[in-house]
């Protein structure tokens, strides 16, 4: 059987469904909105995850194919498809959140008036990075790339009306538009230095030295900066906790599982090109390093809870372009896919959190849920575990990983972060699981509907899991590097790295049980004795301070001195313009006031300006 | 300058001939109007005895004195005026009028006074007769005399055909 | 005498009259105004036939056409301001606006 349409049948449905919706968007209703929402994407995990068994199966990667496009200047400008092994565990990933997310939304969203939008953006999405995760080619990745970067810029907006949504949305745009414009000259300078967009050609180009070094390097951070700006790296990180404005189902898929993830997979679907230079690994590796501790320490002091969701998230990118950084090509795409099932299970159980509590986000105003909701409890902790790293569950394994792999890469530095950033991690994992779920608050809550908690129930599952695909036999590794990418074997394990990590985890979950478990030592007096570094904190580093006082206010005053120069200086000379042509029309209507003596008189005075002026070289000569 | 009769002669009737265009110029009575005229056109006839023409010095105080003026005249009477024309008010349009016609006239007294083409020394004083005028006018300008003749018949004829009241429907 | 001082007084009589038909408010004025400014033309072709380079009768015979075209036009013109005041009530010649763009 031809596998080549298996690929169609993934992306297909949830375009379909995204034009069925916008057409029938006033005649669907709810019922038929999610129903084919949850079909399509149903049938884009069906045949993703039959192209995974095949892929397995198969033991080499499977066929690329691809058609031209157009042809440029004689150069063919081809889309097509490609199907390594990274490009269907992304395909499976994707279409697996986003099935669940769409039956998530179901009842989370049900008592929205656009339901139908809602579902429309979600399909949309679903497409545009189901058509990222497989583009051969660096310009088809850059028109889907783009297109997710609408989706999240229309869903973080969803609800436009509050004023902090619309601000978020814009910033999310804005932020992410500068590294897409690193991508993009990145995109264009290797165009123009190869004569083609398609990944292979410049592989290609690298292996066979055609390339400076130091051009590498520049082609390899300008991608970077694309990354930086999509998975939220610092410092273009801003825009991922104020993208939480969006709906809680939005921000499980795009803002913790799947989009973000878009910068790190471009990074390791380019690997061979950062391979290629050793500076550029350095760069992804400390950026990644910091992004990790930074907004790990942010996270400690936040007090909304999708809020601290999203700088565990920016600090878990951050561990995985540390993880990249590093060499850790299996480990930072093992960590990408772990981290999408635990990060969009605790957004999706913070969700049903927030609907059971009536739409309240402030874990200060929360506590004792666990007595209300166990099961919700239960689902939260084994995220919460997943994420700070207890074994056996998957997050154990692939923090892990990225931790061996930077030891063996010898950058002890990085992994004293990382051991920190760990450290941290479980802290304000459990500071928050501690402020819901413990406590002696009896809330009122709502109901949680099944179909909130069916996807959330197979996301644990897979939490706990899924880390058993690289342990103890290897299985992911072997399969991801199939297709001659042997130089990414992971480094032999080492026995103190995994120990230390769980020591380290514990460390932090018991910090946070004496702190916010039982109150045994008052956080308050914690936050009173550092006044300065809680403030600091609390304020995210003063950064969005830092860029407003100095890139958004000089470029508006900028923007003011050139609508100055604008109004009064172009639109003066054009109003100018018009005001002398009307003026000189007035003058004419009022000479043509059908006085025949006006005639006269005109006629005379200009005779004697004429006879003047013809005679002016002899009356002065 | 020798003060002749001559010089004398041109000297009243030119007085006489501008005081009277001024006087029609700045009356305000329309009917003083047309006397001041005619007494202009008066002065002219005397200009051309000056210059050798009786005939048309008889011509003029006819069809022009006479004629042309009463025709005037009765132009007034069929229409209605306000009797006293008002003095109007010095316009921007009257200033423009005198800059205008006084840069023009000016201007051609200056071309007059400059051009040695005008003033070639003393005149040939050719005498004409009327008999040179009568053998001129119904020689050489046979054909044109009688087109004239033709041109004021259809004048005659357009001129009762404007002034006459039009027809009830 | 000379010429100069008949074309003098010509230019003289001509730019009264000029002035009269840019300015003067009556329509019967107007008509008026031209009647002298034809007379100053007049002038200026019997002098011209007297004390030009090259005399001639020609002169005198022009301003015999002249004359009797102007009397011709002022029959016509005295027609038009009648049919005008007719239609229009007036003979104010700012009145007469039909031409007004």
């Amino acid at each position: 059987m031809n596998k080549d349409w298996f690929v169609l049948l993934v992306l297909l449905p949830p375009l379909l469904a995204f034009l069925l919706m916008v057409a029938g968007r006033r005649i669907l209703s709810k019922r038929m909105t999610s129903l084919f929402g949850v079909l399509s994407t149903g049938i884009s995990l069906v045949f993703s995850l039959v192209l995974l068994v095949s892929s397995l199966r198969s033991g080499v990667s499977l066929p690329d194919w691809e058609f031209t496009w157009l042809t440029l200047d004689k150069k063919p400008i081809q889309f097509g498809v490609t199907l390594q092994p990274l490009n269907v565990l992304m395909l499976v990933i994707v279409s697996l959140v986003s099935f669940l997310v769409h039956i998530y939304s179901s009842g989370y969203m049900k008592d929205d008036e656009r339901f139908t939008v809602f579902y429309s953006y979600l399909a949309l999405f679903t497409f545009s990075m189901l058509g990222l995760v497989i583009s051969p080619n660096l310009l088809q990745i850059y028109i889907f790339w783009e297109l997710v970067g609408v989706c999240s810029f229309l869903l973080v907006g969803f609800w436009y009306f509050k004023p902090e949504a619309k601000r978020a949305a814009q910033k999310a745009f804005i932020v992410t538009r500068i590294g897409d414009i690193g991508l993009f000259i990145a995109i264009a300078m290797i165009f123009a230095k190869i004569g083609s967009f398609e990944l292979h050609d410049l592989k290609g180009a690298i292996e066979a030295g055609k390339l400076s070094s130091g051009m590498i390097t520049l082609f390899a951070i300008l991608i970077f900066i694309g990354a930086v700006g999509k998975s939220g790296q610092f410092p273009l990180h801003t825009w991922l906790p104020d993208a939480m404005e969006g709906p809680t189902p939005v921000s499980a898929l795009i803002h913790a599982a799947t989009m973000v993830a878009a910068g790190v997979y471009l990074v390791a679907n380019t690997f061979w090109l950062f391979q290629a230079s050793s500076v550029a690994m350095d760069v992804i590796a400390y950026v990644g390093g910091f992004t990790a501790i930074f907004a790990a320490t942010i996270g400690i002091a936040q007090t909304d809870i999708k809020r601290i969701l999203a700088y565990s998230t920016v600090s878990q990118l951050g561990y995985m372009m540390l993880a990249l950084g590093s060499v850790g090509y299996v480990a930072g795409v093992f960590h990408l896919m772990t981290h999408a099932f635990f990060k969009a299970l605790l957004f999706l159980a913070a969700g049903a959190v927030i609907v059971s509590l009536h739409h309240e986000q402030d874990i200060r105003k929360m506590g004792g849920l666990w007595k209300k909701n166990k099961g919700l409890g239960w689902l939260f902790l084994i995220g919460c575990l997943s994420i700070a790293g207890i074994p056996p569950f998957s997050g154990f394994f692939s923090k892990d990983e990225i931790l061996l792999s930077v030891y063996a890469n010898g950058r002890y530095g990085l992994f004293i972060v990382g051991v920190i950033a760990a450290f941290l991690t479980a802290f304000y994992m459990f500071r928050l699981f501690f402020k819901v779920f413990a406590g002696s608050h009896e809330p009122k809550t709502a109901r949680v509907p099944w179909s909130m908690t069916g996807p959330m129930i197979v996301l644990a599952i897979l939490s706990a899991v899924a880390g058993f695909i690289q342990f103890p036999t290897h299985f992911l590794e072997t399969w991801l590097i199939t297709g001659g990418m042997k130089s990414l074997h992971g480094p032999e394990s080492i026995a103190w790295i995994p120990v230390l990590a769980v020591i380290v985890s514990l460390l932090g979950i018991s910090l946070a049980y004496l702190m916010y478990g039982v109150n045994k030592w008052d956080s308050r007096r914690v936050a009173q004795a550092v006044p300065w570094l809680h403030q600091c904190l609390v304020r995210k580093y003063y950064v969005d301070e830092m860029y407003h006082s100095l890139i958004v206010l000089p470029l508006k005053g900028f923007g003011w001195l050139l609508q100055v120069w604008d109004r009064y200086v172009i639109d003066g000379l054009v109003q100018l313009c018009g005001w002398i042509s009307m003026r000189v029309g007035k003058i004419g209507s009022t000479l043509q006031n059908g006085q025949a003596q006006t005639y006269a008189l005109i006629s005379v005075v200009s005779f004697v300006i004429l006879i003047v002026s013809l005679l002016a070289g002899r009356l002065f000569g | 300058m020798n003060i002749n009769g001559e010089f004398i002669a041109f000297f009243i009737f030119s007085v006489l001939a501008i005081g009277g265009a001024v006087f029609m110029i700045n009356l305000t009575r329309v009917m003083h109007m047309a006397l001041a005229l005619a007494f202009t056109f008066f002065s002219i006839a005397g200009l051309y005895v000056l210059l050798d023409a009786p005939f048309l010095a008889v011509i003029q105080i006819l069809i022009y004195t006479g004629a042309v003026s009463i025709l005037m005249i009765f132009g007034i009477m069929l229409t209605k005026h306000k009797d006293e024309d008002k003095v109007a008010p010095f316009t921007v349009h009257k200033l423009l009028s005198l800059l205008g016609v006084g840069g023009f006239l000016a201007i051609v007294i200056w071309i007059i006074y400059r051009n040695p083409f005008f003033s070639t020394g003393e005149p040939q004083a050719a005498a004409f007769k009327v008999t040179d005028l009568g053998k001129a006018m119904f020689k050489t300008y046979m054909i044109p005399f009688e087109v004239t003749s033709i041109l004021l018949l259809v004048a005659l004829i357009g001129a009762i055909v404007l002034a006459k009241r039009e027809e009830k429907k | 005498m000379n010429i100069t001082s008949y074309l003098a007084l010509a230019a003289i009589l001509f730019s009264i009259g000029l002035y009269g038909v840019i300015t003067k408010r009556n329509a019967v004025m107007v008509l008026f105004s031209i009647e002298l400014m034809l007379n100053a033309v007049n002038i200026n072709l019997v002098a011209f036939a007297k004390y030009g380079i090259f005399p001639s009768i020609s002169g005198q015979v022009f301003s015999l056409f002249s004359i009797a075209i102007a009397a011709a036009e002022a029959a016509v013109g005295i027609a038009i301001l009648i049919a005008l005041y007719r239609n229009k009530g007036t003979v104010e010649a700012d009145k007469y606006n039909s031409m007004k763009g």
